[in-house]
């Protein structure tokens, strides 16, 4: 994925339909799929922000030259 | 052409909530026709002495789709000799499974049902209709709860889903 | 990647966080959390210039290069920790946050000891060796 000010966008869109489904299935009476779906949701936007927080770090570390810690 | 590929997942989520909401419809229906066409039958039993093709044929003129098609075989299957009638019955009954949104409870009552046929007397016939419609009657209610508790939540779930997807894959 | 842009990747942020706060609250951080790295690294591509800068400067100084690069990795300690720490202001622990800043401050510390000590041993040199009977 770039690193570009779409992922604002997606994260923001993740995040409201994982909301949208936990209502629905709320609604029907499923309440635990619901709360599994919003923990799966979750779980994906972790792995994508864990991602970029490595890249930040990777550059970080090579701009002020090898901060091998 | 991201957009148009993402349109087509949507679309396709979509299609597929809509068509298991559907299916939930149409089994209320379906089952709805098939009480129809057994009180049909009980009354061609008991107020006219027609053999059974004929009143096979006599119901599939009077139902819809796909119940009239499983009766139209039966009436076609009837016009040769015939060997072994339950197994004509079971052959019909399979392809109206293929075809129709019926479950296997449907299925084994139906089935139940063909075993009854043509064996008793008219009496007797009678009461093997009666309890097949009184099962049958349960299941539609059981249908008809189903439908209303998730034929909505189906639609909004296809097209979550497709646009979650998307979302991930964008 | 100019200032305006940077401006309104952050007002995005902003409005996005305001709309998830009553949907989502797990998600609205998510928003804060990636709107700060999405704009460090924009940033830090540009840092990378004057960082080059500051190393050409300080070899035509003839600066022991081993002191600018000291002070290089200190700055980038500090950003680093800066982040943490706001990172886990906002989300309301302010407690992990001043543990965060605490780890930066001695591990800055730590980097400036030879500094430090190399300092302390040109003054004592300056000072002529003190054979004063007292």
């Amino acid at each position: 994925m770039l690193l570009d000010a779409t992922i604002l966008f997606q994260i923001a869109g993740i995040g409201i339909i994982t909301a949208l489904i936990h209502t629905v299935l709320k609604q029907v009476g499923k309440e635990d799929i619901a709360q599994f779906v919003s923990l799966v949701g979750f779980i994906i936007v972790l792995v994508i922000v864990i991602h970029h927080l490595a890249d930040l770090f990777q550059q970080i570390k090579s701009v002020f030259l090898l901060k091998g810690f | 052409m991201k957009w148009i590929g993402a349109l087509i997942l949507i679309c396709t989520t979509t299609w597929i909530g809509f068509d298991m909401s559907n299916r939930l419809g149409d089994r209320t229906k379906q089952i709805r026709q098939f009480i129809l066409s057994l009180q049909m039958i009980e009354a061609e039993v008991v107020y006219s002495q027609l053999t059974l093709q004929d009143i096979f044929h006599t119901v599939s003129n009077k139902t819809a789709y796909p119940i009239n098609e499983f009766y139209r075989q039966m009436t076609h299957k009837l016009s040769d000799v015939v060997t072994d009638f339950l197994d004509v019955w079971d052959e019909a009954l399979n392809r109206l499974m293929k075809v129709s949104a019926l479950k296997k409870n449907e299925q084994e009552i139906i089935k139940q049902f063909g075993r009854s046929l043509g064996q008793h007397s008219s009496l007797q016939q009678q009461k093997h209709i009666a309890l097949a419609i009184h099962h049958l009657e349960r299941e539609l209610d059981e249908a008809l709860e189903q439908r209303d508790k998730y034929e909505k939540m189906m639609r909004s779930l296809g097209v979550l889903i497709g646009i979650f997807i998307v979302l991930i894959l964008f | 990647m100019d200032i305006v842009q940077i401006v309104l990747i952050g007002i995005v942020a902003t409005l996005l966080h305001i709309i998830l706060k009553d949907i989502n609250p797990s998600f609205a951080f998510f928003i804060i959390l990636i709107t700060s790295i999405l704009l460090l690294i924009i940033v830090i591509k540009q840092i990378g210039l004057i960082i080059q800068l500051l190393h050409s400067l300080g070899n035509k100084a003839s600066v022991n290069s081993f002191y600018v690069e000291t002070i290089l990795k200190i700055i980038g300690i500090a950003y680093i920790t800066e982040l943490g720490s706001n990172i886990t202001k906002d989300a309301g622990l302010s407690s992990v946050a001043s543990k965060i800043e605490l780890a930066g401050k001695i591990f800055i510390l730590l980097l400036a000891i030879p500094i430090i000590s190399a300092v302390v041993e040109v003054i004592l040199n300056f000072i002529p060796a003190s054979t004063a009977p007292f």
